[in-house]
């Protein structure tokens, strides 16, 4: 009898949900206010950190900025002050390094206060073919894509969760849904990112903590030069992003409490596909669309940085 | 008109890869004879490792066996023996540890020869909530679960590479394409090992070679002691496996080169159902699957050892 009631209550809201997102795709969501929120950006120091500083900047929020490149943040720090921000720290600190990032974490925590929105977006990737990476640079991938995240979440989420009050943005990528050649250890590194994100957003829904929201951006190749040299085979499917567009999408998914925020709109349905087709047909695919020669030519950031 | 044509290819070939999944519903796939093979199975003291040893004994493949128990091991060694094994080799290895996967590599090269199927089953789960979960234990997953891939592909795809022969075999887990409460460093372990089997799989076929296989492994619990005190909720649709049957269905992938197999069944359409629906949806129906509350009663093995 439970199951059958249980059942029924799950059918039920399960047309709910999706008359609901179908009703979204004509109506735009709310935006949450974020005014005076603490907002702290990993790699803040170029490509995506920078623009989305300047995103948060303009909406009135206190920037903490993190990078190893001192340089790169100051330049993020002027260019969000001129957006409008107040108050902008930066903090010269290596997120592969655990106990760096917990001491400067605790020195953001007194010098500033809370973070209340948590935006890990600093990655490296290699860019060398599995057996030809360095175990040091494939260590570092994972220390930097992943790990980092574990590290940053111990030290700020137990403030959000006391508050139960918070956002945790992890910047992963395509890479962390869809494998793709030549990226091995940058995949394991976003599909560890994606998996935690999601899990640690399940457990904070299961402890009652639903004013921690969560928001997981997956997005193909970037063109701010990490992924410089990677080519697209068929530009109206797959097309490289531009980073101006991506670092508003991720404004607008974090105001909409957005849990999952693919780009483009395409890879929603090629993610769809890759679950659903036979393996041989996915990997057809995945070669029609290009995946297999994409890292062909890939020369990255001349001197390689945290994005 | 490339793109007319490729799309064309691509279409008939979908419809073609569908028709023959279909009829392999029906049709067992032919299996290939491993006899003389040497295989190599991590964490074979205990659990599933045990079992897939039993199974790929009774095949007349040379064994090599290695767990951080050694006791276990022999045990493991002895059952082996007794199902038809000629050669079994063991090893007390530390997977955790780059530098002891490498030295114990170079020494069963030495000393049995070169692997052409490996096994990464070690695995292990601390069950404890992500905050609650110390930063050591933490490091701990990932370097078992994910890194030892990393280490074991390093040291043993080059000689499948020069042979075009070999199969790489993944024991990941659901909690590898779905994530769960209680388990965020667990299932960023298996995630990432999904990523990573996947993507070198697509590096080997890329660079031609058709030779060296891929098998990951998802299973939902087995009811080996590692996962003691889960529950599932709705037995019917999610059962506890039972580790026989696993092992039997992992060893049955192997020898008909099956890509990926998920365990039990319903774990297709569950995972297919994750992608497809709205965010909302996919958690109901998680918590109504029971997701939410599996860890509740975690008690794992006495005494946490590799699996």
């Amino acid at each position: 009898m439970n199951f059958i009631l249980e059942t029924l209550q799950v059918l039920l809201l399960s047309i709910w949900y999706n008359l609901e997102s179908f009703g979204y795709l004509f109506v735009p969501r709310k935006r949450k206010n974020i005014e005076g929120e603490v907002v702290l950006i990993s790699g803040a120091g170029s490509g995506i950190g920078r623009l989305m500083a300047q995103e948060f900047a303009a909406l009135n929020t206190v920037l903490v900025l993190w990078d190893i490149n001192q340089e790169g943040m100051k330049e993020t720090a002027r260019l969000a002050k001129e957006s409008g921000a107040s108050r902008v720290h930066y903090y010269v600190c290596d997120c592969s390094n655990k106990n760096e990032v917990y001491r400067v974490a605790d020195q953001v925590k007194r010098e500033v206060g809370d973070v209340s929105i948590l935006v890990n977006n600093a990655g490296i990737v290699t860019g060398k073919t599995f057996m030809e990476a360095p175990d040091s640079l494939i260590e570092k991938t994972m220390e930097v894509n992943t790990m980092s995240h574990f590290w940053t979440y111990k030290a700020f989420l137990p403030a959000m969760i006391a508050n139960n009050h918070g956002h945790l943005v992890s910047i992963a990528s395509s890479a962390g849904l869809i494998s793709c050649n030549g990226l091995a250890d940058y995949c394991a590194s976003k599909f560890a990112a994606v998996g935690f994100a999601e899990s640690v957003g399940l457990e904070l829904l299961a402890t009652g903590k639903d004013g921690v929201k969560t928001t997981i951006v997956c997005p193909y190749f970037i063109n701010t030069g990490m992924f410089d040299g990677c080519q697209t085979k068929w530009p109206t499917l797959l097309p490289i992003l531009d980073p101006n567009y991506v670092a508003k999408k991720i404004i607008t998914a974090v105001l909409t409490d957005q849990v999952f925020l693919l780009l483009p709109r395409t890879m929603y349905l090629i993610t769809a596909l890759k679950t659903i087709l036979p393996v041989k047909q996915g990997i057809m695919l995945g070669q029609y669309l290009g995946a297999f020669s994409l890292m062909d030519h890939f020369k990255g950031h001349a001197i390689k940085k945290q994005e």
